[in-house]
């Protein structure tokens, strides 16, 4: 792109105004300021003071904290062993070329994406319940030794919230794995086939390979949103304000929603937020390193 | 140029210029006069009631009633105090809804003080004094309270007469677990005990509270610091768990609300219940087939000649700094909470005891009640609102119910384990786990920097 | 390139994947078929059956027993109708906005040369690795300091500033805007923001398209913005109006189930109409075209 002389250096720089400035204000300007902010306590936005490494200190021993990471990372392994598989599975099976109403399929199992967290939470959580919920319901009428009084949201709060979750997300990976599984050259897999590859080893030396890239995006956004889950526990057990029985349901996000806008601190929600950035950077920076070896 | 536009654009363009036509045609309005934001319906009817005559009276400031969730009270109050987000002028505000209200700086509290005015007008020695201490912040009460809320004990009249107990025997805790004891039995023949004596267990929070401060446990002292670890507690809360846990264990808890509730009280599932006033009226008019069959008595004191009561809930009404008619506001306020019509309607309705003492000479609370066999129950809960005791008003008092409790949790779950039934044995045990909370509590408010003053 | 087609007869092996796809999406919808029996059954019916109430009507459903009596009533005494016209303008106006600035901003790094280009691109990319829950509280203390907490704008400023957005128009634009059009164009005298309505735009209409419907869906669905934003209730979207409801009507299940339902037809129907144009839109960003 040979750098043109015909226009004035203003220029790029009118187009990206509108958004620099939107940026500066709202994403910037805040993520230095919640450095800023790890470093102090505020009773709400208009009352600050400094109190230094104190929000740190205090995280470390702080067993809600725990708690929390300790739901987060369960309900994020759950979910990848969950999500991926059955997302690579439904793609695979609609992978196929002689298969009609593939768009009505792909249609429906990418639909629940479409409807937000909100009506998820607030549908499960009449799907769940006890005696009338469709679960205990149905599984009561097909077999009667099913306990329709089955306690989902008491007390199988993780269960649940995976449940909810991977109806939620499949559809929504499976429509990426889709995609990569049409580039897919034709040639490489009839190739294999005819070289006497069963089914398994054909997924396995030849496709696998080839949806590599797309299968380690899946990967870094199912383990990034998942460590960031939210609404979906706070709603569903909005009663308790997120936490579940016995905070069972208590994710990172939702302490930090707590801390920051329930109690106020501000502070203590920003150095909660940038342990779990770190968190983030790191995974993801971990996975850059694994696939680039990968790919030597 | 229209080529570039299709179908969706089109729609969605449409979409935002008919919304933002509309949306200027149809701007928020801001209501003139007074707001008040409740969370029970019954308050709410009420306070309708008085608003109609107020509005009438006042037509230059009248006030609006709305009845809301209390999250959403909590949210919305809470929020308006952060940051200036529009909140009413009155609000009543929950026992468990006020913690947070008081945990930063005293300026910051988005309540009027009314500390003053309560002084000047003589409401202060009017209203029953331990009322007022959930609603005070380092010295300054920042709402008028709703009740009093004295706890006695509801218990089944039928089943005591059918197995010809006096009840008048019973002046403690033991006596009472003694002579109730042959009522403790096998309903159905699977050689487990269905009917209990005490309506509670490990995980009732709320009673642990009510009991706590009936044997004269305390959460905090003056200065508001933690004492949970107070040996006096320690015996408690050991006592508390040979009721709760063992072979021989007398309590059981009904849950709250639902229906399964309901038909386990009817069953008599538990022969006696801890009864603040309200849960009084709740059980009269969520079980009004049951009418004759519960009768009220002081509580069974801890040692001979100890308190006979406690208290549990409480509402208050604060006015908001944010009115803008604090004077007109908090007229009101004084009109529906002083009024002799809201005390009877709220006796009525709840059996819920009024707090002003100038309302308890009111003949309808002499009434015979035909539910409770003919006790005047509003008499009987008044005679013991100058004990009841008082409520901390710390803002951590949420923090420390919960550690409290979770070290009675802890010290069931060693008991069992232990098979150690006795109270004086589990005395060490107790102690134990209350220094631990006490520990766990302490760190929680070492890191309010806004409270350090009080400390 | 897509794989050999295979004859198209009904093998074994395909009524097997047939069945397994028909049990996934069986499985997939129950929840909205049970939503939809929900809406329109009475209380009465909602215990004694799980989908539509037994009867004599046709197909042994007892159709008289259905009615849209919900639906009248979250539209005549409830504030539905209110947060339906405050979703359908946060979502309409906000994602013409992203759009837009998006646009323009793609514009503005993938088409110029210019000193900081890069390092803004990485800046800007970079922050989608910070989780939005980081930003959220410093990002309320600044809108609460410029007095814009509980206004429209306090959700309109911020939505104006998309990374993702960014990235996908700077993609698109990269991918499909030749620089030798632009350059002829500036020859023939034509004005900047000329070329970029009249030529940039038109090429990258695909992502247009694509990018307002997600953006559109996004700020429907959003409920945690405007949950912490508008404070007074007029101002509430449907998203956060229905929780509202649930909390106040949590026994009558019919009318949340409504409520829910008209809070997701229209994505519903966008999404219906333009299903392609999103998912091409999404995964273009992934896969490499």
């Amino acid at each position: 792109m040979k750098n043109s002389r015909l226009h004035s250096p203003w220029t790029p720089w009118l187009f990206l105004a509108p958004f620099l400035l939107s940026f500066g204000a709202f994403f910037a300007w805040p993520a230095i300021r919640s450095l800023m902010l790890s470093f102090e306590q505020t009773f709400g936005p208009k009352t600050t003071a400094f109190v230094g490494l104190t929000n740190f200190r205090y995280m470390l021993h702080d067993p809600f904290f725990w708690t929390a990471v300790g739901n987060t990372v369960v309900f994020t392994l759950a979910a990848v062993l969950v999500q991926v598989p059955v997302a690579l599975a439904l793609a695979l099976l609609l992978n196929r070329s002689d298969l009609r109403g593939r768009r009505v399929f792909r249609m429906i199992f990418f639909a629940p994406s479409i409807v937000g967290v909100a009506f998820v939470a607030i549908i499960y959580s009449l799907i769940l319940e006890k005696r009338t919920g469709f679960i205990n319901g149905s599984l009561h009428s097909l077999f009667p030794a099913w306990d329709p009084d089955f306690p989902w949201l008491e007390h199988y709060v993780m269960p649940s919230l995976i449940l909810a979750q991977a109806w939620l997300s499949a559809g929504f990976y499976m429509v990426y794995f889709l995609a990569a599984l049409q580039h897919v050259p034709g040639e490489l897999v009839d190739a294999a086939e005819i070289d006497g590859a069963g089914p398994w080893q054909r997924f396995r030396h030849v496709t696998l390979p080839e949806i590599r890239p797309v299968l380690n995006l899946i990967l870094l956004l199912v383990v990034v949103g998942s460590l960031q889950i939210f609404e979906l526990p706070y709603l569903l057990y909005n009663e308790t304000n997120g936490n579940g029985p016995e905070n069972k349901a208590l994710s990172i996000v939702t302490y930090l929603y707590q801390t920051g806008f329930r109690s106020g601190d501000l502070g203590y929600a920003s150095a909660i937020g940038w342990l779990l950035t770190l968190v983030l950077v790191g995974f993801a920076l971990v996975q850059r390193r694994l696939t680039q070896k990968e790919e030597l | 140029m229209l080529k570039m536009f299709s179908p969706g654009l089109w729609l969605v363009l449409l979409l935002a210029a008919g919304s933002t036509v509309l949306i200027a045609l149809l701007p928020v309005r801001q209501q003139a006069g007074m707001e008040m934001w409740l969370f029970d319906a019954n308050h709410a009817k009420i306070a309708n009631l008085i608003a109609t005559d107020w509005n009438r009276d006042h037509p230059k400031n009248p006030v609006q009633i709305h009845l809301i969730t209390g999250a959403a009270i909590q949210s919305r109050m809470m929020s308006g105090f952060y940051s200036d987000t529009p909140v009413a002028d009155l609000i009543e505000v929950e026992r468990g809804m006020i913690g947070q209200v008081f945990a930063g700086p005293l300026a910051d509290v988005g309540f009027m003080d009314l500390t003053n005015r309560l002084n000047r007008e003589g409401l202060r020695t009017g209203i029953n004094e331990p009322s007022f201490s959930p609603w005070t912040s380092r010295g300054h009460i920042f709402g008028l309270p709703h009740d009093v809320h004295p706890v006695m004990l509801l218990y089944r009249a039928d089943l005591v007469a059918a197995a010809h107990i006096d009840m008048s025997t019973i002046e403690t805790w033991d006596d009472y677990f003694r002579i109730m004891r042959p009522l403790m039995v096998d309903l159905d023949g699977d050689g487990r005990v269905d009917r209990f004596l005490l309506n509670a267990s490990p995980t009732s929070i709320y009673y642990h509270e009510v009991m706590l401060l009936q044997a004269g446990g305390r959460m905090f002292d003056d200065q508001n610091h933690p004492t949970i670890n107070e040996p006096l507690n320690a015996a408690i809360i050991a006592r508390l768990a040979t009721w709760y846990v063992g072979p021989n264990h007398v309590a059981s808890e009904v849950p709250l609300g639902g229906a399964s509730s309901m038909r386990l009280i009817r069953e008599g599932y538990v022969v006696g219940m801890l009864a603040p006033d309200w849960f009084a009226g709740g059980i009269r008019s969520g079980l009004p087939d049951m009418a004759g069959k519960f009768k009220v008595m002081p509580l069974p004191a801890w040692e001979k000649g100890g308190r006979r009561t406690s208290v549990l809930g409480g509402t208050m009404l604060g006015i908001t700094k944010a009115s803008r008619t604090p004077e007109a506001a908090w007229a009101f306020a004084k009109a529906l909470y002083l009024s002799p019509l809201t005390a009877e309607r709220l006796y009525d309705e709840a059996r819920i005891v009024n707090p002003i003492k100038a309302n308890w000479n009111q003949p309808f609370y002499d009434v015979p009640d035909p539910y409770f066999c003919g006790q005047p129950i509003g008499r009987l809960y008044i005679q013991l609102a100058p004990d009841v005791p008082l409520r901390p008003s710390s803002a951590f008092y949420g923090q420390a119910s919960q550690v409290m409790n979770l070290a009675i949790i802890q010290l069931c779950q060693y008991a069992d384990d232990h098979q150690l039934y006795d109270a004086h044995a589990l005395e060490p045990e107790a102690q134990r786990l209350l220094d631990g909370a006490q520990r766990e509590l302490q760190a929680q408010m070492d890191r309010n920097v806004f409270l350090r003053a009080t400390r | 390139m897509s794989p050999t087609p295979r004859r198209p007869l009904l093998r074994p092996a395909t009524l097997v994947i047939y069945v397994a796809l028909g049990f996934f999406a069986l499985l997939t919808l129950i929840p909205f078929l049970w939503m939809i029996c929900a809406a329109v059954k009475s209380k009465e019916d909602f215990f004694t059956s799980q989908f539509l109430p037994r009867g004599d009507g046709f197909l042994g459903v007892a159709w008289d027993h259905l009615n849209l009596h919900q639906f009248r009533r979250l539209f005549t005494e409830l504030p539905v109708p209110r947060a339906l016209l405050n979703s359908i303008f946060l979502a309409s106006v906000g994602s013409i906005l992203a759009t837009l600035f998006s646009a323009m901003g793609g514009y503005g790094l993938s088409k110029f040369r210019f000193r900081g280009g890069k390092t803004l691109s990485s800046i800007i990319l970079g922050t989608v690795v910070l989780p939005g829950a980081l930003l959220l509280g410093p990002r309320f203390e600044t809108l609460f300091h410029l007095g814009l907490v509980d206004s429209y704008l306090g959700i309109f400023l911020p939505a104006m500033a998309p990374a993702f957005g960014l990235y996908l128009f700077r993609q698109a634009m990269i991918n499909s805007v030749p620089a030798d059009i632009l350059e002829s164009a500036r020859i023939d005298g034509c004005g900047e923001f000329r070329i970029f309505f009249q030529i940039v735009l038109p090429i990258v209409r695909p992502m247009i398209s694509a990018y307002l419907i997600i953006s559109f869906i996004a700020i429907w669905n959003d409920y945690i913005t405007p949950q912490i934003m508008l404070q007074t209730p007029e101002r509430q979207p449907l998203s956060v109006a229905i929780f509202s409801l649930k909390g106040l009507y949590a026994d009558d299940y019919s009318l949340i189930m409504a409520g829910t339902l008209v809070s997701i037809a229209p994505v519903m129907l966008l999404f219906f109409l333009l299903q392609r144009e999103f998912i091409s839109g999404l995964t273009s960003g992934a896969v490499k075209g």
